[in-house]
């Protein structure tokens, strides 16, 4: 089959081809350096600050959204994996948009650092907005959740919540309608049907269109590694200095992209399914769960980073193995053999360290639909509410026997940061498993917890914090989600 | 409507210049540091052959390189980069110079150094007990605290430990060096103080200052951070560009930048304290230690800033606050919004809430009982004069206005029942005020100077010493300017600053950006405005035709000279009050117009003006000095006026924290802010939200994590600043109209960092939500400040907490 040689995207509705010399820079340094478009600023590089944001569309990404630009990294995104992208950043917008117009008026700048940011974020919720017919003004909290990636030292945030509020939605013109033609979409469409292959000495890039193609390309070169959006090796190469040398991406292959329900109440979830496009999945069918999304990473982040590879990487802090392991969750295993499947428990083995073989990738992930009698809840603690990385997290779902929920038919209690991998409570499940629920019963399943986890003391957390918090959210979880005297 | 910052339309389009922003040259060298991972350590040998070898790299540096390896803004103590021995992690010691930044970056990793690892210093406890200090004890007393402290009717005393922050401007340490001929170099730095990197590079260097020019045209944010701490890593550009004759650029990234540069200061602070039943303090014995890490930077004059601040708002008899600098091995702790500033408010403050607590009072009645008046009660322990005491108005106005004592009834009585009935949200309320002291406490820092340019169109170039890092001291100049001139905003450009134009300038710090430089401004277009005037007045007496534009080529008409100048250090001279504007011989500057004020009809436009006046040979330019008046501390005697005058606000802020996880949110926030009469409301707000919720993360989420005395926490994954979603639910901000602020230009008060110290009353909030648990219905709940989740889960389970400590 035909390749293709260079990376194709539009920047500012200008068609930009890339070839493999260039393909690995991240797309900040490509845009600051090489294009000289300065505006887009880079402050902290790990996707923690926002400063780098620009809009981003992507045909497989935002297929039925008529939203069609999303905030993205720039400094976490490497040039290559753009490919296919549409992009717009804040060079292009020059002539003073109505969300511009409310950030001056309204004082929402002071040293300018942040500010590109700021504004590349309200003009994603801008978009998002006006994709509605009629939209409502823009409430704060709304424009609190559209700013959590991005971080400002100077103003208290005020006057920026002041000019989201104020940012007159009736003059906001399309941005896909001025950077984003019919006849580009067409062709992004067409050329990602394409795979293709990047080479140079220092980078080499290979984007197959099909799963069979990817695991047998990770079969024969085993030092390639996976980029699914690099939320996480791109902080590697930008902090560690971890060359990218030989890279395989996903972004090609479509059949990634579906979210579905399979089976009798399960989900079944791509690997190229983002956090975003999950947490609207899940606002009808698993409230909690979309809830839970809601609190972490910030919208950029969640834009690009895949369930998948929240999983994939086998962090012990990780946000949602946690509440994954409360679902029965199955990975569904492709290798050039064919597919198996993985309960999530059995997935990781050490701290990250999976049991994913040569020439073998995660394809999906399944995961039960609680019951709407289910109690379920996952609670996070870090040092800062939002955007941050966890401390602690935890997540429990009990399957009552009786209406009164006091007794347990079955329990799933999981935690992470307090071992090299998330935990399974299995121990402190079997004492809960067809009782019902007393003041001796909870005790016993403390005692139990508190020998189930060993956490350590790190820059988040100390080990003293990890055991009492791990015991506070075990017992706010019960105390909010059951009618049983928590003690 | 309040107008915008000057460079509001830019940041919004992305298009303002920051220092990075500057387009590479093609010969450009860019430069990375390698710095000690050791607290404390001998450097046994660095072998760079590897990186040497590298294609690309054009140089590696050492101490050695410099002609004078040393700097120091206070006492010059501290190394450029380390020679022999390393005093703190992150301690330069070399750089390498490479075409490009990969190439840079592949190179550091290359160059090895091998250590001697020596015992280090990292707390302050340490330090006191080895006397590793920084300079002398210093003491401010006033009265007999002794005897004042034994008889009084209830006595206590504590501590209070304080740690760190960083400043986390969003802009990291940058600089260009370009070298230029006959031995000049050009240096582009994001640094709160150019005569300062001059001035470093110069001795680094060894080239006289007339060689070193530095140019800042906005910093991405400094709040301090880039007061002194900036010149070093201009002075690294500068060298390499001096030594290859190439531009060179250095461009910190965040992790490395909050590696190296200083925090700041922890403090831990001894006390004790003698009041009587009311509330009333009646005496107060402090000893005040700060950490000020390796290197004495700023931390003296902190000391110093925090010693004057150890009354806060309130007036104290007897008093005897002492003053040690303690020498760790951490980074050199510096300058940060506040300076000394908040240890000294926080750790009053906290008295104040411990002696409410003893006596079962509301913590805001003792406040009102011990706030300074204005009668009797209204010197501060370094005697001077409260004058123009808004306090006490400030004190009943937010009380009524946020219904204090309504929310503390229904917070106190939500607590109750939150503690019988096992919920997990427990609130909290506090009022705090702060009086903050705008001057340097160095009295020579006080000056600045301006030049100020009239073009033959009419607009205006103007350049002083100040700095702009987003506070808006360049829109607020220029609006006293224009404002005096009649002339729209846009008429005047705020120039970059720049040792070439306003040499010996004090940094822009202590707030006074504006009072310093904006006065220094004003009296130079005071100056030509007296000329233009005394040119108008004679242009009305003689017909149009006879002006000398018609005239003047010819030279047909005698030339109209007028008087030179005025003298005067004072910004008000000649203004009226009301409206600060300046007139003379009665000659108005109104709409881009002047006429006389008995005669509007008869006008001239501002630029024929000035067009006769360039035509009648006066000058168009000006440079103007100015100097606070009146400052006479004494620093060996403790005594004397330190300050112009005081900025004053108070704020009230209600918490909630789960007992569950430690966590905190602020629920509300009320402030009341004495600003005199801003010259933009709306910068004022913005300083005043700003500066509030970056004390918020202070007291609250921002924990420094070391390591042997390496931070790890060095990037907003691990270093949590606020984030919008922890904005309080409801925030009002309200300035108050105080109209009587006259030793300062146009009545203005400085708005910097005086709103920072009000989010002390989130800290205090945090411990009062705590106090109606079993635990602490005697003692005072004991928490660090930043009262960090863990913080605040420790102090409502320390038996928890001792169980798990198992190794």
């Amino acid at each position: 089959m035909k390749k293709r040689n260079s990376i194709l995207f539009y920047l500012n509705g200008k068609r930009h081809e890339i070839h493999a010399h260039q393909a690995g820079l991240m797309l900040s340094e490509y845009l600051r350096y090489h294009l000289f478009l300065t505006g887009t600023k880079v402050v902290c590089a790990e996707g923690d600050c926002g400063a780098c944001t620009v809009l981003r569309y992507f045909p497989y990404s935002n297929s039925k959204s008529k939203n069609l630009f999303l905030p993205i990294n720039s400094c976490i995104a490497t040039v290559a994996q753009l490919d296919g992208s549409s992009l717009v950043t804040i060079d292009a917008l020059t002539d003073m948009t109505p969300v511009q117009k409310a950030m001056v008026t309204c004082h929402g700048s002071q040293c300018g650092f942040c500010t590109p940011g700021f504004v590349m974020a309200l003009h994603g919720l801008v978009e998002k907005k006006i994709s509605t017919a009629k939209p409502a003004p823009i409430k704060i909290q709304e424009a609190k959740n559209a700013l959590t990636g991005n971080l400002c030292r100077c103003t208290g945030y005020q006057p920026i919540l002041d000019a989201a509020k104020n940012i007159n939605l009736s003059e906001c013109e399309s941005l896909a309608e001025k950077f984003l033609t019919p006849a580009q979409i067409r062709e992004l469409r067409s050329t990602i049907k394409i795979p293709l292959q990047l080479t140079s000495p220092e980078f080499s890039f290979y984007a197959p269109t099909n799963l069979k193609d990817a695991s047998r390309f990770l079969a024969k070169n085993k030092s390639s590694c996976i980029l699914g959006s690099a939320t996480d090796l791109g902080v590697l190469h930008n902090k560690q200095k971890k060359q990218l040398t030989q890279v395989l991406s996903l972004h090609l292959i479509e059949n990634l992209y579906k979210i579905e329900k399979v089976g009798s109440g399960r989900m079944r979830v791509g690997a190229r399914i983002t956090l975003t496009e999950l947490r609207n999945k899940m606002k009808a069918l698993i409230p909690e769960f979309a809830t839970f999304l809601d609190l972490f990473a910030s919208p950029q982040i969640k834009n690009v980073a895949t369930l998948v590879g929240n999983v994939a990487n086998a962090s012990p802090i990780a946000d949602t193995p946690p509440f994954l392991m409360t679902l029965n969750t199955v990975l569904e295993i492709q290798s050039p053999k064919g597919i198996r499947f993985v309960p999530i428990e059995n997935f990781f083995l050490d701290y990250r360290k999976t049991n994913l073989k040569s020439g073998e990738l995660i394809a999906a992930l399944h995961f039960d639909i609680p019951k709407k009698s289910d109690s379920l809840a996952a609670y996070k603690v870090s040092q800062r509410k939002d955007l941050d990385i966890s401390a602690v997290n935890f997540a429990a779902r009990v399957i009552w026997k009786n209406a009164q929920q006091n007794q347990i038919k079955e329990i799933f209690l999981s935690v992470g940061g307090v071992a090299a991998v998330t935990l399974r409570l299995s121990k402190t499940e079997l004492i809960f498993k067809n009782k019902t629920l007393t003041p001796e019963l909870f005790e016993s399943a403390l005692t139990q917890l508190h020998q189930e986890i060993q956490p350590l003391s790190d820059l988040r957390a100390s080990q003293q914090f990890r055991h009492v918090v791990v015991e506070n959210l075990f017992l706010k979880f019960f105390r909010e989600k059951s009618h049983a005297q928590t003690p | 409507m309040h107008k915008p910052h000057d460079s509001a339309h830019l940041h919004v389009t992305g298009q303002s210049e920051f220092v990075d922003d500057r387009i590479r040259m093609q010969n450009e060298v860019f430069i990375e540091v390698i710095y000690s991972p050791h607290a404390h350590a001998k450097i046994k040998s660095i072998d760079s052959s590897r990186a040497r070898q590298l294609c690309g790299v054009e140089g590696i540096f050492f101490g050695q390189d410099f002609h004078e390896n040393l700097w120091g803004t206070i006492f010059r103590d501290q190394p450029l980069m380390a020679t022999s021995e390393v005093n703190f992690a992150g301690e330069v010691i070399a750089l390498v110079a490479a075409t490009s930044p990969a190439i840079a970056a592949q190179a550091r990793k290359l160059i090895q150094v091998q250590y001697e690892i020596l015992p280090a210093i990292l707390t302050i406890q340490d330090a006191i007990s080895q006397e590793s200090f920084i300079a002398g004890s210093r003491k401010i007393e006033r009265g007999d605290v002794t005897h004042a402290l034994k008889s009084s009717p209830n006595q206590l005393q504590n501590n209070i430990i304080i740690r760190g922050a960083d400043h986390f401007y969003l802009e990291s340490n940058v600089a260009v060096a370009y070298p230029k001929e006959d031995g000049q170099i050009e240096i582009h730095s994001s640094s709160q103080h150019p005569s300062e990197v001059q001035h470093v590079v110069s001795h680094g260097l060894g080239l006289p200052s007339k060689n070193i020019t530095c140019i800042v045209k906005r910093m991405g944010g400094g709040f301090g951070g880039k007061e002194s701490q900036a010149a070093p890593i201009a002075a690294y550009a500068a060298l390499v560009a001096h030594k290859l004759n190439r531009p060179a650029r250095i461009v910190l990234t965040k992790d490395d930048d909050m590696i190296m540069t200083g925090k700041r200061n922890p403090f831990e602070n001894t006390y004790q304290v003698g009041f009587d039943d009311n509330g009333r303090i009646l005496a107060l014995d402090a000893q005040l230690f700060s950490d000020g890490g390796a290197y004495a930077d700023l931390s003296t004059s902190i000391m110093e800033r925090a010693m004057l601040h150890s009354d806060n708002a309130y007036y104290i008899p007897h008093m005897r606050v002492v003053g040690q600098v303690c020498r760790t091995h951490f980074h050199p702790h510096t300058a940060f919004r506040g300076f000394g500033g908040p240890k000294g408010v926080a750790m009053i403050e906290k008295i104040i809430e411990e002696i409410a607590h003893a006596l079962k009072m509301d913590p805001l009645d003792v406040r009102k009982i011990n706030c300074y008046d204005n009668h009797e009660r209204n010197t501060t322990h370094y005697d001077q004069k409260v004058e123009n005491n808004c306090l006490p108005k400030l004190f009943s106005d937010l009380e009524s206005e946020c219904q204090y004592r309504r929310r503390r009834k229904s917070i106190d009585e939500h607590n109750q029942l939150a503690i019988r009935t096992n919920l997990s949200v427990l609130k909290g309320i506090s009022l705090t005020p702060v009086k903050f002291g705008i001057s340097f406490t160095t009295r020579f820092l006080n000056q600045a100077n301006a030049l100020v340019i009239i073009h033959r169109d009419g607009s205006l170039q103007v350049s002083t010493g100040a700095t702009e890092m987003g506070q808006g001291v360049n829109v607020r100049i220029a609006e006293l300017l224009s404002t005096e001139l009649g002339l729209p905003r846009t008429q005047v450009r705020m120039m970059p600053t720049s040792t070439d134009k306003n040499a010996n300038t004090s940094p822009t710090a202590a707030s006074s950006g504006t009072d310093l430089n904006g006065a220094a401004a004003l009296l130079a277009v005071r100056r030509i405005k007296s000329r233009l005037s005394a040119l108008a007045l004679k242009l009305f007496e003689i017909p149009e035709s006879r002006w000398a534009r018609h005239t003047a080529g010819l030279g047909t008409e005698a030339e109209i000279s007028v008087p030179n100048s005025i003298e005067t250090n004072d910004p008000n001279a000649h203004a009226d009050w009301n409206s600060g504007i300046a007139s003379f011989s009665d000659i108005q500057f109104q709409d881009g117009h002047v006429f006389h004020k008995d005669n509007p009809q008869k006008r001239i436009s501002f630029h024929s003006l000035i067009v006769e006046a360039y035509h009648n040979r006066i000058s168009l330019s000006e440079y103007s000095h100015y100097k606070f008046p009146g400052l006479s501390f004494n620093k060996l005697t403790g005594k004397g006026d330190a300050f112009l005058y005081f900025t004053q606000g108070v704020a009230c802020s209600e918490v909630s924290i789960d007992r569950d996880t430690g966590e905190t949110k602020v629920q509300r926030v009320d402030i009341i802010m004495d600003l005199g009469r801003p010259i933009n409301e709306a910068l004022d707000l913005g300083q005043v939200t700003g500066g509030f919720i970056q004390g918020m993360g202070w007291v609250t989420s921002e924990k420094l994590f070391y390591k042997d005395g390496l931070l790890l926490s060095h990037a907003p994954s691990t270093y949590k600043i606020p984030s919008i979603q922890d904005t309080p639910r409801e925030f009002n901000v309200r300035l108050f109209n105080n109209n009587e602020n006259r030793p300062n230009v146009r009545g203005t008060k400085a708005a910097g960092e005086p709103p920072l110290l009000l989010c002390i009353s989130i800290w205090t909030a945090i411990h009062d939500a705590m106090k109606h648990l079993p635990n602490y219905r005697q003692a005072y709940p004991t928490m660090e400040l930043p009262a960090t989740n863990e913080e605040i889960l420790k102090a409502l389970y320390p038996e928890k907490f001792k169980r798990w400590n198992t190794p």
